[in-house]
């Protein structure tokens, strides 16, 4: 059965954000509803000041604590690997978004990050949160899958891009951007990524590209700590743009 | 207008593709509901969405983009993915195209102001008006004009230019209509110390081309590799390339003022005081001489092969034979035998063991590349800064080598359908307009008789009436009045002056446009774009409407096209014969059937398929000290030195001149301007640079990766990722050294007010160990007081309002980032 997963080679990365703004382009997004974010770190004293950067999708657990703590099942995990919402369950708790140690889940419902705001621009018709001209196909969109515009009142997240890539051909290795016959199944963020640091496959796959920068390039997930085991994995092969030490993450 | 004929021609294009079986790729995610047998869905999807080809019009790279469009709705651009410069891939301003298109505070059609009073707080009171109406506004003021002999007094000012249907009409515009004003480029607010530093030492007058896959050592001065420096897209692949995929490794020192992304990234980041790169440089080549690490092949050697460059010591120059560089010794004599890693430690304030190292690596590793721009040169010394770099490519050989720097060749576009100079009649020949100097005074002694544009001097002089008063001026894809160093003065300067914006987008411009002629925007548009500089090998490519102009607007090229054809007189006949913007531009793509692509490209159409021309290789080669030619199979055809001279060193001596020929030239007349010494102005020397404005902490202003040429300041998207390195989400902060705010009792994210001899703003800061403690960094961005309402909201002032209109008096450039302010709790 195929397992998608996403390795991101932090000594590529260059900290650009086009994950982000593809991402959101991609999947209707409202401006800090970063389903795909970067965050930025800084230590040391000046001259030596190490800045650092890290690329954050939802990790796409094996073993999710947001699943496990949804009350209405809303949440869950799909076959292939995924882990989505349904909006005609989710009632908006967010428990999930307490219980997510990654960060990566969404409630737009509240102060806009940026105004004017945009829900008010581009106002939802019946109960969506908003209607933007640019928003993706009707017929890409699936309430059932947590994809396209929600309706007010519940939880979004990173879907993988789960409208491109569950229509890949059955069996593929790798959906790799380079490769016209698997180029429009590819997540946006991997897509658009132009040092190419980031690849996405089948972890159920041992030939496929993901398992071998893993195996050779000593892919590392975060908080291994918590049981969760990400399905997205870091190369952090000693470039200067590596996972933030212990400096500088209590401070803002 | 074109659009619908050909979005059709795309779609029709695509479904014949589509038969071949090769559009599995985009049929498959968009293929409808589950349960449909994959057949249909890929048909359905086939006549559903569609690609049409266009060039992003973020920054100038020009990087070839597939809009996707279904059911009229344009919802995705990616990467195309076979165009050299995307390689389908994108930047982060990439995907921004769909909000650019969608903007609800676009113009929605021509418009003329009714309050004549003019201010910051006087509403325009605009009201629409129909595009013949308009266009007959214009051309009676220009034939006006020209009747009274006063053709001068008309201007159009553009900033980003794309092709030879839009700016590239503007040159022939005022060779036909009498004006030395048309146009007036915005290169002296970019980087033209680059440029004319170029000029100056190897005889070419533009950007470098490069060739970055190849080389082993990049030395980056103020330029902003990772965050802002074009194609940032490509740099950003060929980063992932150098630095994770190429054996052996590309080694990367990068130097700026503050820790951007480029720095972080780099193996070395050299935190320098402002101004004083040139200094840097200088250090770097003293070592490379004394140490002997020099590219002999390309520089020469000393007669007997003992290297004399010892510390403090003259060299006799009869020892030293040069080979493709002139004045190395007089240089050494004059300037440099003192310049060493200690010295410029001092003025630095850098190490003098990262010096020494530096200059070591670079010196020892080819092929090696020193690049850099307006971080560097944007000062009153800028000019020999950037000569001081620009001589480091020559000493170690990189001009024109594998590896190394070259410059762009332009596309073999073909004939227009009439040829100017049949057009010209007596006035334009020989009217009155001939005796004016540009309002600028670009070109002449009183001014900038060495720039090539003096775009920020507009404003003042307009006002100061100084050499004259203009009458009308028209703004193409430039926002001076905001984006000009005091624009506070282009405030007054523009209230007694016609003025017609062309831009898509309300502005500060705008705010004082008499008429406004709106753009579409560019997924609207069809448009040529010859690259900028990429790679050498000549490229150009296509805009081409994904969808129908969403409202009333106009093609600038159009607008050109349109006002020309009521030029009375010969002019207008000749814009008859034009007719459109998209009759150029089948004549230009005429010049590929002789010339067709790498990818196929020989005719209009099949342009509009692609969305690029492109033919590989560059033509020339400097390998080991000898330059050839492409003779169809590889660099084989060895060149004479006056090939070399014509086609790539075209200095006066056909050689890299370390004694600039081109200042030499003009020595009196900087020596008069300058104060400076005649025996060595010609040299890359270093100058202490002027630092204006009053205050005790430089004010820099860089681009972010998100900045879009003022075209992203009203995407919300921007607003909420602009700056994230020091947490900025939606607004932009001045990033302060701790110990400096902590010095004036500033407090992290307080706000504060940052203030020069010609304004006051305030912003909010951060913290920021990362910046030098004699350094303000403050994104220029924000601080709009008229545009779009999500820009509007943007909280925080403009640093153009703070920083001072000085220019390097040779090259033009403005100093922007030299200003020195005042910083103070609000």
């Amino acid at each position: 059965m195929t397992k998608w997963g996403m390795v991101i080679d932090l000594e590529k990365c260059t900290g650009c954000q086009a994950c982000t703004t593809a991402c959101a382009m991609e999947n209707s997004r409202l401006p800090g509803e970063s389903w795909q974010d970067v965050l930025f770190y800084h230590e040391g004293t000046y001259p030596n000041v190490k800045l650092s950067w890290l690329p954050r999708p939802c990790m796409q657990c094996e073993n999710p604590s947001c699943v496990a703590v949804c009350p209405t099942k809303a949440t869950y995990k799909t076959e292939d690997g995924v882990v989505l919402v349904d909006w005609d369950k989710c009632i908006g708790c967010k428990y999930c978004m307490i219980a997510c140690p990654y960060g990566v889940r969404f409630y737009m419902d509240e102060k806009p990050v940026v105004q004017p705001d945009l829900r008010e621009v581009f106002p939802g018709d019946g109960d969506r949160i908003w209607n933007p001209p640019y928003k993706m196909p009707d017929h890409l969109e699936d309430r059932k899958k947590g994809i396209g515009i929600q309706p007010k009142g519940v939880v979004s997240k990173c879907t993988f891009c789960y409208h491109k890539i569950s229509k890949a051909p059955k069996g593929v290795a790798d959906l790799d951007e380079d490769d016209p016959q698997t180029r429009e199944y590819v997540p946006a963020c991997v897509r658009v990524c132009p040092p190419k640091a980031r690849y996405f496959g089948d972890l159920d796959n041992p030939n496929s590209r993901v398992n071998q920068l893993i195996a050779d390039k000593r892919g590392v997930r975060l908080k291994e700590e918590t049981g969760n085991k990400p399905q997205v994995y870091y190369l952090a092969g000693g470039g200067a743009p590596v996972i933030p030490g212990e400096r500088s993450r209590g401070r803002g | 207008m074109s659009g619908e004929h050909l979005a059709s021609t795309t779609r029709r294009r695509f479904l014949q593709a589509a038969g071949a079986g090769s559009a599995l790729a985009i049929a498959g995610p968009n293929a409808g509901p589950e349960g449909v047998a994959p057949g249909e869905a890929r048909a359905q999807a086939a006549a559903a969405t569609k690609i049409v080809k266009n060039i992003c019009h973020q920054c100038p790279a020009r990087c070839g983009i597939d809009v996707y469009v279904t059911n009229g709705r344009v919802h995705a651009i990616y990467g195309t993915p076979d165009h050299p410069i995307s390689n389908g891939k994108l930047c982060p301003k990439g995907p921004l195209g769909i909000y650019v298109l969608y903007d609800p505070d676009r113009w929605k059609g021509p418009m003329r102001r009714t309050n004549p009073k003019k201010g910051r707080n006087e509403d325009p009171k605009f009201v629409p008006i129909s595009w013949d109406e308009a266009l007959k506004v214009v051309a009676d003021r220009l034939n006006n004009l020209r009747d009274r002999g006063e053709s001068h007094r008309f201007a159009i000012l553009y900033g980003r230019g794309w092709g030879a249907s839009c700016a590239g009409l503007l040159g022939t515009f005022g060779k036909l209509y009498g004006s030395p004003n048309v146009p007036i480029g915005h290169s002296s607010m970019c980087s033209d110390g680059s440029i004319v530093a170029k000029q100056a030492t190897d005889g070419n007058a533009g950007y470098n081309a490069h060739d970055y896959r190849h080389t082993n050592y990049i030395l980056m001065f103020g330029c902003g590799f990772l965050d802002a420096f074009r194609p940032y897209n490509y740099n950003m692949q060929v980063w992932g390339y150098i630095r994770g995929d190429k054996s052996p490794k590309t080694r990367v020192t990068a130097v700026d003022v503050h820790v951007n992304t480029t720095l972080a990234a780099a193996d070395r980041a050299l935190l320098i005081k402002p101004g004083t790169d040139g200094a840097l440089a200088l250090a770097i080549a003293h070592v490379i001489l004394t140490e002997g690490l020099w590219e002999r092949s390309f520089v020469g050697d000393f007669v007997d092969g003992v290297n004399r460059f010892k510390t403090g010591q003259t060299v006799d120059p009869t020892t030293f034979e040069e080979k493709w560089v002139k004045g190395l010794v007089e240089w050494w004599n004059i300037e440099l035998k003192d310049r060493t890693p200690a010295w410029a430690a001092k003025v630095t304030t850098l190490r003098e063991r990262d010096i020494l190292a530096t200059a070591r690596e670079f010196g020892s590793t080819r092929p090696a590349m020193a690049i850099m721009e307006r971080g560097a040169h944007a000062h009153s010394n800028g000019i020999y800064n950037a000569m001081a770099i620009h001589t480091l490519n020559a000493l170690v050989g990189s001009l024109f080598a594998e590896g190394g720097l070259m410059y762009q060749m332009p596309p073999p576009y073909g004939a227009l359908p009439a040829n100017a100079d049949d057009y010209l009649d007596e006035y334009a020949k020989n009217g009155p307009w001939k005796q004016y100097p540009r309002i600028d005074l670009k070109g002449h002694p009183d001014g900038y008789l060495l720039a090539r544009n003096m775009m920020q001097d507009v404003g003042p002089n307009h006002l100061a009436g100084r050499p004259y008063k203009l009458d009308t001026i028209l703004f193409y894809c430039t926002n001076p009045i905001w984006t000009a160093p005091n624009g506070q003065v282009w405030e007054q300067a523009l209230q007694d002056v016609f003025v017609i914006d062309t831009s898509p987008f309300p502005s500060e411009t705008s705010h004082f446009a008499d008429l406004i002629l709106p753009d579409h925007t560019y997924l609207e548009r069809l448009q040529d774009a010859p690259t900028y500089p990429f790679e050498g090998y000549p490229l150009t490519q296509l805009r081409v409407p994904a969808v129908k102009p969403l409202y009333d607007t106009k093609y600038f090229g159009d607008t050109i096209i349109e006002i020309g054809k009521r030029i009375k007189g010969p002019m207008g006949e000749y814009y008859k014969k034009l007719e459109s913007a998209e009759n150029v531009i089948r004549h230009l793509a005429k010049g590929f059937e002789k010339n067709p692509g790498d990818n196929g490209v020989d005719s209009f159409e099949k342009w509009v398929e692609k969305g690029v021309w492109y033919k590989k290789p560059y033509l020339w080669r400097q390998i080991r000290g000898e330059f050839y030619e492409w003779d169809g199979k590889g660099y084989n055809r060895r060149m004479t030195p006056e090939e070399v001279k014509a086609k790539l060193l075209k200095t006066p001596s056909g050689k890299f001149e370390i004694r600039s020929g081109l200042l030499e030239a003009n020595a009196d007349w900087i020596a008069a301007k300058t104060g400076r010494n005649k025996a060595n102005l010609m040299f890359p020397i270093w100058e202490e640079p002027k630092h204006p404005g009053g205050g005790d902490l430089y004010l820099v202003t860089p681009k972010q990766a998100l900045h879009a040429e003022g075209r992203g300041h009203n995407i919300p998207m921007v607003i909420a990722h602009f700056q994230p390195i020091v947490g900025g989400r939606g607004e932009a902060f001045a990033e302060i050294h701790p110990e400096t705010a902590r010095q004036r009792g500033i407090k992290d994210r307080d706000w504060i007010k940052i203030r020069s001899s010609v304004g006051e703003i305030r912003v909010r800061c951060r913290y920021y160990e990362g910046v030098r403690p004699d350094t303000i960094v403050l994104p220029m961005e924000w601080g709009h007081w008229r545009a779009g309402r999500w820009s509007m909201a943007v909280p925080g002032g403009h640093s153009g309002e703070c920083t001072v209109n000085q220019s390097d008096r040779i090259t033009g450039q403005c100093n922007y980032y030299t200003t020195k302010v005042t910083v103070e709790r609000a």
